[in-house]
């Protein structure tokens, strides 16, 4: 049976397990006796490209069956700065899991840069290796490159997050209704876009602990993951998109 | 066979037509359930799902019977010997001349006994063959929805159009079948007919409602939210009994509801009929009820064989194909109204009344669709109170819950006050006979009706049985489809339902005045004294006291269907939870017993029918017992409009909060598992038992209330002349408020004996 890498994002974990990823998915959300539940984020890592970051020994000696036959659903190889650690390059899939376990696969797709070209204000959830939730002027890749090029007093190595809906927010914040957004801090929200008009820093935070869970329904244009000008993106699909793709993802939100 | 003096050629050829024509709705059900059965049943995993719900639906099906069938026996005897202390009326006297007294009572007695069976039987049939046929019919949806949206629509539909036209056919069949027979002494008889229906309708709907949210609100709280399952999933021990429920309620209830209102309609309309035909002599007031229905059976006959979709097309409005075969009945109905009424009647009053009654059921729709839809504001404006919490949600639901009773009331007294104007300057018989004839407008279409109605549990099930044996996802799309569509028409058939029950309602109040004052002439009273001159006075203390009581009857009514429904889940999330714990049942390792949660909501359904039915039947004896049959009519009025307005309050609250939350469900305030969802959840819960136990409890309810005054007041005049004291009727009124009291205390603590632990 084939071996998998994965990192795990929320919390952030390096795991090796037997299992394909549709799978671990439901197993890291709803358990062994699927008496948990929990949303999971996380990549797949081409195990290739991490040989020489790996205890490639660890894994092929504690990643085996069970004395029953049972897959060996999880070896964990690192909880601290893993993907600090694991090159962009390694970074595969993007699979997103509900709390009772259906998965989605997310594909690498181009950047698109046409929203350097409108201005205006966006929402994003920094999911590892920090968890705050942003406002920010900045496009995905002018925000990305803001937080890891080292031209800020501090600087993250690399940086994991998800544009989120704003609606009429993004382009009023002072009139724009904010009726169909499921934000429990809306007018905290509107108060700190509203703050970001004219400030220098470009980036306001909005929350500054992360509650471990995301409405999918919420996702804007997607995931971004890397450092500087270095980014893989993740689009996330339309509703209509993922009637087709995924119904039974769909369905549970 | 038929005795109507004076009767044209046409008018016996009418009568032959109707009888032909309700065998020929029912030979339309048989051709549909044909057609339905014909078709394929799926994949072995589906087979052995539905297999499950079949088996939950036949234990259900086999309990009741056992618990009813026992007081059918009982109430024939009682409605046989009921001819023995109040005699036939004069116009039985009338159609059996030249029979001796004794030989008069034995017949109108045997023919009272009858009809009750006749009407149970009927009420029955209509019920359980309904029940039978939607379960057989879901997974033969779920299979069909592999190939395409418009065979699994067609056979849906067709499925409910097999209860729907038994509902039409039945109900037509018996009316006709004792007018036939009994000709102007048919209001004697025809009172055990509607008691029948009444009475039946009100166990399965009791039963039916109690079933169904026990299972429904025990499998969400701990499989939904406890554990986090999606609906409808194999681990859930009460999915089955989830499944089973929405036939029992959304099928057979619903189905004997409309069944015993379609039949009190008649009734009331025949009785008042055959007291024009007395005073004028003119036997349209009798025949043209039974051609409107006649031609309501065959409209609906052409409207529902119309519903189709597209055979190729995945996905489809079925909304659309569906309200397309109801308008279309409703035209045809309307043409050949105003054809009879031009040839036959050449009075267009009769008419205009039945046409008041189809736009009344028209009207009732559009105001519950406007408080229960999702794609009007009120529905949501709860879903943005949503965001704010439950309290929000639930006290806007409460809100607009209130307001839509308003509306439905005054739209139904307009529609009464439309028939005071058509009769405008005509005594109040005539009135009366107007507002009947509403009702039977108002139930033309009751084919297309109950069709829509027990679409939804099918559809509903249809989803159950596709995800649970994991359907592709094309064909759970198009389930998924059908389903949503069949919320829409289960709850716009509560409206009708709900507003027919009034209209009857109010039709039987009709009944009761001039039965009563019949039996007044009959005893001698003097005519200051008869009910019909004399009106309810409501400024008399004693007819105010029995309005205020009448007006407590279905508050406390829906007290114990609540209490009893809350009581059930209990059981089921107690016997949800043990089985969670039963190692490999979460792994899906190992299957869950479905049977016991199956067992424990047939036994929670059933224990609570005798004692709510004795407070039902026993109360109007009280009241008029202790109080007087003017009293009595007080009560029926408080009974009447604190039923009605509770029962729309409910329904509109409940059904508001459920679409709330599939609003929010479709994608609005973040979808499931945002905070707005979490509140939409309890809104939800809490309007369950309201929309689908109490509030449907309270249309049959009202009328076995209606019908055991209009039976009982002959005996309570007999006893109750003015200046005597009745030690009798004193006693039975103390044995009532006894058996009462002993019912609401029963039933508090959840019948006879205290619930064993299913083991």
């Amino acid at each position: 049976m084939s071996k998998y890498l994965y990192l795990s994002v929320t919390p952030e974990a390096l795991i090796a397990s037997m299992l394909p990823p549709a799978e671990f998915g439901d197993y890291m959300a709803t358990g062994t006796k699927k008496s948990n539940k929990g949303q999971m984020i996380f990549f797949e890592v081409d195990i290739d490209k991490v040989t020489d970051l790996v205890d490639m020994d660890y894994i092929e000696k504690n990643c085996v069956r069970h004395p029953d036959g049972a897959p060996k659903h999880s070896v964990y190889l690192s909880v601290y700065r893993v993907l600090e650690t694991i090159p962009l390059s390694a970074l595969k899939n993007l699979y997103l899991t509900t709390d009772n376990g259906i998965v989605l696969e997310l594909t690498p797709t181009p950047y698109d840069n046409s929203c350097e070209e409108k201005p205006s204000m966006h929402l994003y959830q920094e999911l590892c290796p920090v968890t705050p939730q942003v406002v920010s002027e900045f496009c995905p890749a002018g925000f990305m490159k803001a937080l890891t090029d080292g031209s800020r007093q501090f600087k993250l190595p690399k940086l994991f997050f998800v544009e989120m809906k704003l609606g009429e927010l993004a382009t009023n914040p002072a009139t724009g209704s904010a009726e169909h957004l499921p934000y429990t801090h809306v007018r905290h929200l509107r108060d700190c876009l509203l703050a970001l008009q004219g400030y220098e820093k470009k980036m306001k935070t909005v929350v500054r602990s992360y509650n471990g869970s995301l409405l999918y329904r919420t996702v804007a244009s997607g995931f971004y993951v890397g450092a500087g000008s270095n980014m893989i993106y993740y689009r996330y699909p339309t509703m209509g998109e993922l009637e087709e793709i995924n119904y039974d993802f769909l369905a549970t939100l | 066979m038929i005795s109507l003096p004076g009767a044209s050629s046409f008018e016996v050829i009418a009568i032959w037509s109707v009888l032909v024509i309700s065998f020929f709705g029912l030979g339309y059900a048989l051709l549909l359930r044909k057609q339905v059965m014909a078709c394929d049943k799926g994949t072995p995993k589906m087979q052995e799902v539905w297999g499950a719900i079949s088996e939950g639906a036949n234990a259900y099906l086999k309990r009741q019977l056992k618990t009813i069938v026992p007081l059918i026996f009982v109430f024939t005897i009682i409605l046989f010997l009921s001819v023995y202390i109040v005699p036939p009326t004069e116009s039985s006297k009338l159609r059996f001349a030249g029979y001796s007294d004794e030989s008069l009572k034995l017949i109108i007695g045997f023919g009272r006994a009858m009809a009750f069976v006749m009407g149970a039987v009927f009420s029955l049939m209509v019920g359980q063959f309904g029940m039978r046929m939607a379960v057989q019919a879901n997974v033969r949806v779920a299979s069909a929805s592999r190939r395409s949206f418009g065979e699994a629509l067609k056979i849906a539909y067709r499925a409910g159009t097999v209860t729907g036209m038994l509902t039409d056919g039945l109900g037509l069949l018996g009316g006709t079948l004792i007018f036939m027979f009994f000709g102007v002494a048919s209001p004697d008889t025809l009172l055990g007919f509607g008691f029948g229906g009444t009475l039946l309708a009100l166990f399965m709907r009791v039963g039916g409602g109690i079933y169904t949210k026990a299972a429904d609100v025990g499998a969400d709280l701990v499989g939904k939210v406890e554990a986090g399952l999606p609906e409808d999933d194999e681990r859930n021990a009460a999915v089955i009994a989830d499944l089973v429920g929405d036939n029992v309620g959304d099928c057979a209830g619903m189905a004997a509801d409309i069944f015993e209102s379609y039949e009190v309609t008649i009734v009331s309309t025949l009785i008042l009929g055959v007291v024009l035909y007395m005073t004028t002599l003119d036997l349209s007031w009798i025949i043209f009820p039974l051609l409107v229905r006649g031609i309501g059976v065959l409209s609906s006959i052409i409207g529902t064989y119309l519903v189709k979709g597209n055979k190729e097309a995945k996905t489809q409005n079925a909304l659309k194909a569906i309200n397309k075969g109801f308008y279309t009945s409703a035209a045809i109905s309307i043409a050949l109204f105003g054809i009879v009424s031009y040839f036959y009647l050449h009075d267009w009053r009769s008419f205009l009344s039945v046409v008041m009654g189809i736009i009344l059921a028209i009207v009732l729709d559009e105001i519950t669709k406007h408080f229960t839809d999702g794609n009007y504001h009120p529905v949501k404006d709860i879903a943005r109170n949503a965001k704010t919490g439950s309290a929000t949600l639930l006290l806007k639901g409460l809100s607009y819950g209130f307001e839509v009773a308003v509306w439905q009331t005054i739209v139904i007294a307009l529609t009464i006050l439309s028939a005071v104007i058509i009769y405008n300057g005509m005594p109040l018989v005539y009135v009366l006979y107007g507002v009947a004839m509403t009702g039977i407008g108002m139930l033309t279409l009751t084919g297309n009706n109950v069709a829509m109605d027990a679409f939804g549990p099918i559809a509903d099930n249809a989803n159950g049985v596709g995800e649970l044996s994991h359907l592709d996802k094309d064909a759970r799309k198009i389930m998924d489809s059908l389903d949503s569509t069949g919320n829409t028409t289960k709850a716009i058939t509560k409206g009708v339902a709900i507003g027919s029950a009034v209209i009857a309602a109010v039709a039987l109040f009709g009944s009761f005045i001039t039965d009563v004052s019949n039996v007044q002439i009959q005893l001698g009273f003097e005519k200051s004294q008869q009910l019909i001159e004399t009106g309810i006075r409501i400024s008399m203390p004693m007819v105010f006291i029995g309005m205020l009581i009448g007006g407590t009857i279905p508050w406390l009514f829906s007290s114990l269907t609540i209490n009893a429904v809350t009581r059930a889940a209990a059981m089921i999330v107690e016997e949800v939870r043990r089985q969670f714990r039963i190692p490999g049942i979460i792994e899906r390792t190992v299957k869950p017993d479905y049977q016991r949660a199956v067992d424990i909501c047939t036994v929670a359904a059933q224990k609570e029918l005798i004692p709510l039915a004795l407070i039902a039947v026993l109360s109007p004896i009280l009241v008029g017992s202790l109080l007087g049959v003017e009293a009595l009519g007080g009560f029926l009025g408080g009974v009447i409009l604190s039923g009605q307005l509770l029962a729309v309050f409910m329904a509109g609250s409940g059904g508001a909060w459920d679409n709330a939350k599939k609003t929010i469900e479709d994608g609005l305030y973040g979808g499931k598992g945002s905070e707005a969802h979490h509140a939409a959840v309890v809104g939800d819960t809490v309007g369950d038992p309201l929309k689908d136990t109490a509030g449907p409890a309270l249309n049959p309810m009202i009328k076995v209330i209606n019908l055991v005054s209009l039976l009982a007041a002959p005996v309570l005049i007999a006893y109750q002349k003015p200046g005597q004291f009745s030690v009798g009727l004193v006693l039975t009124g103390v044995i009532c408020l006894a058996i009462i009291t002993g019912s609401v205390i029963v039933s508090k603590r959840g019948g006879f004996k205290r619930p064993a632990r299913i083991e």
